[in-house]
């Protein structure tokens, strides 16, 4: 079975994506990452629903990186959407935030985050984590079968 | 409920008489001529009320009443003594040893029942409020088995293991009588009464002391205190409990408005005369009325007895050898507890000078002797009855003073809840305020910087041909800038955080805590060879998270400022100063100005250059924040260039090393 490396950014602020989407490309990194701006969006993405109505529901992502505060649906009710749903329980989230409020990082686990990182405001560290994420996840890390699949 | 009333005396015409006027009061009546009858009666069924007479055939009265006195099933029966002794020792001594009434032969059979009536009666008022009894003792042992032998006896029992909390359940559930052990691990049991006797509303509360055997000291103390009595602990429990009833018996009689409740009730005369023909008649004259008579042949013997015993009409002859009727007076009126007592003076017609002196020395009123007893006995019938006026009115007046105090003191407390509740709201609003504050703080600024840094560094990266040397150094300090504020607001957050987080205080072992700070600082800065000293096991009672936060600080502090030292030297240690047992980070680096010492703990002080040692200026003042929550102290000792030393005491039940 091929892994698909897909991944889903959850991100509503451009300045984030360009700024991850940069940091993946730095850390040599050139799997397919795909860009939702809320968390409606995610949830029609995940699910094929709305705008993504139709989408082949075979191509799941292979992690999703999700931002908690996100207009419409905020982050930790996407993932809670997520683990309810059979079809998306055991894809690995890592909540990628700017805060370390502790009970950011509770309500998180509790809701069945894989992982949780911080945001580095310094760019150089931020291509650091970006690195040991995709590292991890897309190439350690063994998907739970069925999920990362084209 | 019918009542049963043991006489014991050695004449059948006493027996026969008081049986009768017993019976008709609907007692039931047993009667014994010699003490061993009495004992096997006590021994046989329960008994209300003995009257006893003083001389027996098989013994003395006084010692049976000791026995009734000790022995538990009927310790709270009431005691009349019945004596034709006019012996003013014997009645001192039948009233000390425990007897409720102690009345004189002849006796008028109406009033010895009329008296055993009131006393059941107030018997009952007090048992109905005398069941709770505070126990204050430290030892678990001995208050619960205090707690069990009262409980059986039918008393709530409150305990508390210090004098403070005593005095605190002693407040709000106001016992009937308190049992406080002398040696308390804070306040004192002497302390505590003094403290219960200053207390207006729990002044009259009887206070036992606990005593150890050869604790002649802390008696003394407790004494001066206002102890009632006192209970060796060693003695077996059911003598604390005899001693506990008689203490209730007795207070039970201060009942104010029980004394004053009936103007019909019996009454009892101090006749103080040195003639007996003429106190033999006056005392007839008086017992026709339905009066009891106690005779006196002088002062001492009347002052020695009102002590004892209350009565509620005092006559007294003007003319006596020794202590004259004057100064007998004069010392009456001058006693706290007997002041109020209506006195008679006794004179002869002519002797008009000495009779005004004697009304100058306090007598309520004079009468001469050779008056006819119907205008005596008309005196001391409006005397009696202008004391129990005042004695309603000051009642009265008490009652509705202690109403308005309660009153008072229950307004204080609805109005102290009150304002506490309002405070606690407002304090939790500002906090949650403080809390979306802190949050959005940590989200919302911290983005912006992300992206200044981000797009700097793209700019360096991406158009690196087209910016100069002076170009890129500028854009350089955009980020250095920009990741400096990202720190400051990460340090602000943490000292918002310390302020509101929630203490689990529990044994910490400082000096772990300690080695795994320098493990984490070495493995950031592999290249730095610094000398580290971890005194082993210190251990104190506190937040593991928040100490470590602080060690991070202190610990941090002492490695950034060591870096340009020559042998760099960092050391934790414990040590003693005036302040107690004082831990210390001290290090030999930097080091600063005393001068500017205080300034060390305030957030964004710095005393050196960022370019010099970087940072923030919010470690110190985080760890100020931290020891201030457990209660401690902290500050510093240094010298520019020769090391620098933060003290700091985390104050606890257990702040010590590992025996």
């Amino acid at each position: 079975m091929t892994r698909n490396g897909i991944i889903l950014l959850v991100e509503d602020n451009p300045d984030d994506v360009d700024l991850t989407l940069r940091a993946f490309e730095k850390s040599k990194i050139v799997n397919e990452i795909i860009v939702v701006n809320d968390g409606r969006e995610a949830l029609d993405y995940l699910f094929a629903t709305g705008a993504h109505a139709g989408r082949s529901l075979a191509r799941v992502p292979e992690v999703v990186l999700l931002d908690l505060k996100l207009p419409k649906v905020d982050g930790l009710e996407v993932l809670r959407r997520m683990r309810a749903d059979e079809r998306t329980r055991r894809l690995p989230v890592v909540v990628l935030t700017s805060s370390n409020e502790e009970q950011d990082l509770i309500k998180s686990y509790n809701l069945g985050a894989n992982s949780f990182v911080r945001k580095p405001v310094a760019f150089g560290e931020f291509v650091g984590a970006a690195q040991q994420l995709g590292l991890y996840w897309l190439v350690i890390n063994e998907p739970a079968p069925g999920s990362g699949t084209d | 409920m019918s009542r049963n009333v043991l006489i014991v005396d050695d004449s059948l015409t006493v027996r026969m008489d008081l049986a009768e006027a017993f019976e008709a009061a609907e007692f039931a009546t047993v009667l014994c001529g010699t003490a061993a009858e009495a004992r096997a009666a006590m021994a046989a069924g329960s008994v209300d009320v003995v009257v006893l007479d003083i001389l027996l055939p098989d013994g003395d009265g006084i010692d049976l009443l000791n026995e009734i006195r000790a022995t538990p099933a009927v310790s709270n029966a009431a005691v009349l003594m019945l004596s034709s002794e006019a012996q003013v020792g014997d009645r001192i001594r039948g009233l000390r040893t425990g007897a409720d009434e102690y009345v004189g032969k002849p006796y008028d059979a109406g009033y010895v029942v009329a008296r055993a009536q009131q006393l059941l009666k107030l018997r009952r008022v007090s048992a109905a409020a005398a069941t709770k009894v505070l126990v204050i003792d430290d030892s678990a042992t001995y208050r619960e088995a205090l707690r069990a032998a009262l409980r059986e006896k039918g008393y709530g029992v409150l305990a508390a293991s210090t004098g403070e909390e005593g005095l605190r359940l002693a407040a709000s559930e106001r016992p009937a009588a308190i049992l406080v052990d002398g040696v308390l691990p804070g306040i004192d049991g002497a302390t505590v009464i003094r403290r219960i006797r200053l207390d207006a509303a729990l002044r009259d509360i009887p206070c036992l002391l606990l005593t150890a055997a050869q604790d002649r000291d802390s008696e003394l103390r407790a004494l001066d205190a206002g102890a009632d009595t006192f209970v060796r602990k060693e003695e077996r429990l059911d003598a604390v409990l005899a001693r506990l009833a008689a203490v209730l018996r007795r207070s039970s009689m201060r009942v104010p408005g029980e004394e004053t409740a009936s103007l019909l009730g019996p009454k009892k005369i101090l006749a103080v005369d040195d003639s007996s023909t003429y106190l033999d008649v006056l005392a007839d004259a008086l017992r026709e009325e339905g009066y009891d008579v106690i005779p006196a042949r002088d002062g001492e013997q009347a002052i020695e007895l009102l002590a004892v015993q209350t009565v509620d009409c005092i006559l007294l002859d003007l003319v006596m050898p020794g202590m004259s009727g004057q100064e007998t007076c004069a010392r009456i009126k001058a006693a706290p507890g007997v002041r109020d007592i209506p006195l008679i003076m006794l004179t002869a017609l002519e002797d008009r000078a000495a009779m005004i002196e004697g009304l100058g020395a306090g007598a309520d009123d004079y009468i001469s002797k050779s008056s006819e007893f119907e205008v005596l006995k008309a005196r001391v019938r409006a005397q009696i009855r202008r004391k129990q006026f005042e004695d309603e009115n000051r009642r009265i007046r008490e009652e509705l003073l202690r109403a308005e105090i309660d009153a008072t003191a229950a307004r204080a407390t609805r109005e102290l809840a009150d304002a506490r509740a309002v405070l606690v709201d407002e304090l939790e609003r500002a906090n949650r305020e403080l809390e979306a504050f802190s949050y959005s703080v940590s989200h919302d600024l911290r983005a912006p910087l992300r992206a200044i840094d981000g797009f700097s560094q793209a700019l360096l990266e991406d158009c690196a041909d087209k910016l100069d040397a002076g170009g890129r150094r500028h854009l350089e300090r955009v980020c250095a800038a920009a990741r400096r504020m990202g720190e400051l607001i990460d340090d602000l957050l943490q000292l918002s955080r310390i302020g509101r987080a929630d203490m689990h205080r529990d044994r910490v072992n400082l000096s772990e805590i300690a080695r795994a700070v320098v493990a984490d600082l070495r493995q950031h800065d592999p290249e730095r060879e610094v000398e580290v000293d971890i005194e082993d096991n210190l251990i104190a009672d506190a937040d593991g998270r928040l100490v470590r936060v602080a060690l991070e600080n202190l610990i941090g502090n002492a490695w950034k400022f060591t870096g340009k030292a020559n042998r760099p030297r960092v050391q934790f240690a414990r040590e003693s100063t005036l302040e107690g047992p004082t831990y210390v980070v001290r290090d030999n680096g930097a080091g600063f100005d005393m001068t500017y010492g205080d300034k060390l703990f305030r957030p964004f002080q710095r005393l050196h250059s960022p370019s010099e040692f970087p940072g923030t200026g919010i470690g110190l003042a985080t760890v100020q924040r931290i020891v201030n929550r457990h209660g401690g102290r902290v500050w510093a000792e240094g010298e520019p260039g020769r090391g620098a030393a933060i003290y700091f005491t985390v104050p606890g039940l257990r702040s010590g090393g590992v025996s």
